[in-house]
């Protein structure tokens, strides 16, 4: 099961490095991330190899962390796909809480992050049609 | 020179035999209401001294016998009511026959024709009309002193400047805070209220301020700027009022008697010496008050002023014997403010409240740390907090606060007493 972490940081100088500097530290390889800010505070995204570990240094180093389940869907890179795994969920009314993409390792595939409030349904439907949800160690 | 010559240079024999007639009055009319039945029931008035054997009112006798407890006539007598604001606990209102509206009109008027405003004047009231006292009790006053009154009301600086050239604004009511930020306003414009405006006098109200603020005030827009006090549980302004002298404010002794007492103990003080004003109502009806405990601190000046009036004069604020806050002419106690930030779940203890100046005007910032419980990996979550803090605090306290969201442990421990609300208003700035 892949998750991922969020980690609210007020917006200041020298923020970031303090995440960073907690998962080098913890020995933590990061996949992915990214920051969301609105003005003063913001929200980092992290998707890391040992969610738990890096969770729990996080929070001892007085972070806020939130972590979640998430399914990385392995889609071919082409024009229109994404479009039709998105067009698979809504006609299943599943609503998609989060969505980001990242290229992985396999050739010719990118890894789709999807959040959802709908657990196993979302599973069910993806393994249905076809497409493919990867583990973190599959990522890069 | 004088509105009511006879009256604001009565001499002080005369003055203490009407108040003396005036307190017996009070008296015998304040034993109507429930609340001050029992009080009131072997205390004699002979000598203004007997006044001393009259236990003090509270704010708080005030809530606790909310809504009817001091009123003294039967409640159709009433034609207006004026109240605290906020929902935390009961609030503080008081009652107004016509004739205690009319007097309160009188005195407001005696107040601005004091500081040299005429009929000719044009009166511009920046001040909230409402519950508030400040902008209804100047309002009145200037109609009744007959100034063509233009109550626009606070805020909206570009409004404010244009009702002050078109129709030749050249007295206005204003938050000592709000003069200085609207002077920012009309430099952004390209504007010198010195030339653009016809402004020539100022009344400065609501909230407590010091004489180099006063004068700064003047300096800007080349005007003669007055102090006033006064408190919505007396009538709201026109208690107190700088005469031309500008040499502290004269409280009216023929509406109200005044004392100043040691806050701790509640021995009456002589003049000179700084303690906590107390005052008495001597004329209004709907609500008499009695040695009503204002929490201003001040002292009595007994010394005669070169105006010729003969009411002694009360020192310019100094502060609170409580915990009080005056944030831009809005009083709201701490209490009030903790409330309201803990009704929402997960914010609990951590947060902190700064009271600060900013841009000359006085600004709630409250800092709340992010923890797991308000945290849910998503950031319009948090905005969606924010906000509705935002409108709680604006609904209860009628100020639009500043919610600032911080990291865990970014906000300082206190030891022993939680202390969370912090005024960061340095009182000798400006």
């Amino acid at each position: 099961m892949a998750e991922h972490l969020s980690i609210f940081l007020e917006n200041k100088p020298g923020k970031l490095e303090k995440v960073t500097d907690v998962f080098a530290n913890a020995d933590i390889n990061i996949h992915f991330i990214s920051v969301a800010s609105l003005g003063e505070f913001g929200v980092i995204k992290t998707i890391v190899d040992q969610p738990n570990k890096a969770h729990l240094a996080l929070k001892e180093n007085k972070f806020t962390v939130s972590q979640k389940k998430i399914l990385i869907a392995s889609i071919e890179d082409r024009p229109g796909n994404l479009h039709e795994l998105l067009a698979l969920l809504s006609k299943n009314e599943i609503n998609i809480e989060d969505c980001y993409g990242f290229p992985i390792k396999e050739e010719g595939k990118v890894g789709i992050v999807l959040e959802a409030a709908t657990y196993p349904k979302i599973e069910e439907v993806l393994m249905h049609n076809n497409i493919n949800c990867i583990e973190l160690d599959k990522l890069t | 020179m004088y509105w009511d010559k006879e009256i604001e240079t009565i001499s002080a024999s005369d003055l203490k035999q009407e108040q003396l007639q005036n307190l017996k009055k009070t008296v015998q009319n304040a034993k109507k209401s429930t609340y001050y039945k029992n009080i009131l029931d072997k205390i004699n008035i002979n000598t203004l001294d007997d006044i001393e054997n009259i236990p003090f009112t509270s704010k708080q006798d005030l809530r606790d016998h909310f809504p009817y407890g001091l009123l003294a006539k039967d409640l159709t007598e009433s034609v207006r009511l004026h109240s605290s604001s906020g929902t935390t606990g009961n609030p503080t209102v008081v009652f107004h026959t016509k004739e205690d509206i009319n007097q309160w009109a009188d005195l407001v008027a005696r107040c601005m024709y004091m500081t040299g405003v005429r009929k000719t004047d044009v009166f511009q009231n920046t001040m909230g009309y409402g519950l508030f006292t400040g902008g209804l009790g100047f309002h009145y006053g200037a109609e009744e002193l007959g100034m063509l009154t233009i109550p626009v009301g606070p805020g909206n600086s570009k409004r404010q400047i244009w009702f002050m050239q078109e129709f030749g604004t050249t007295a206005i009511h204003i938050l000592p805070s709000y003069a200085i930020h609207l002077y920012s306003y009309f430099e952004k414009m390209g504007l010198d209220p010195k030339k653009d405006t016809s402004l020539k006098t100022a009344f400065l109200g609501a909230e407590p301020h010091t004489d180099a603020l006063r004068k700064e005030i003047e300096k800007l827009y080349g005007i003669k700027a007055f102090n006033s006090y006064g408190l919505s549980e007396m009538c709201g302004p026109g208690v107190a009022f700088e005469c031309l002298e500008q040499d502290d404010m004269h409280i009216w002794e023929d509406h109200f008697y005044a004392e100043i007492i040691d806050p701790e103990t509640g021995e009456v003080l002589p003049d000179g010496e700084e303690g906590e004003l107390v005052l008495t109502t001597l004329k209004r009806a709907a609500m008499p008050l009695l040695r009503y405990r204002t929490r201003d601190l001040s002292s009595i000046i007994s010394e005669p002023c070169k105006c010729g009036r003969t009411h002694r004069r009360i020192a310019r604020i100094k502060g609170r014997s409580d915990d009080m806050l005056i944030i831009n002419g809005v009083n709201i106690f701490p209490m009030q403010i903790e409330k309201t930030v803990m009704q929402f779940p997960g914010v609990g203890n951590n947060y902190h409240i700064e009271i600060k100046k900013e841009d000359h005007m006085d600004r709630i910032n409250i800092l709340i740390e992010v923890h797991e419980e308000i945290f849910n990996g998503t950031l319009s979550k948090l905005d969606q907090l924010k906000k509705q803090i935002i409108e709680a605090l604006k609904a209860e306290c009628g100020v639009r606060p500043i919610v600032k969201l911080v990291e865990p442990e970014s906000l300082p421990i206190n030891e022993g007493k939680a202390k969370r609300v912090f005024d960061l208003r340095d009182k000798e700035e400006n």
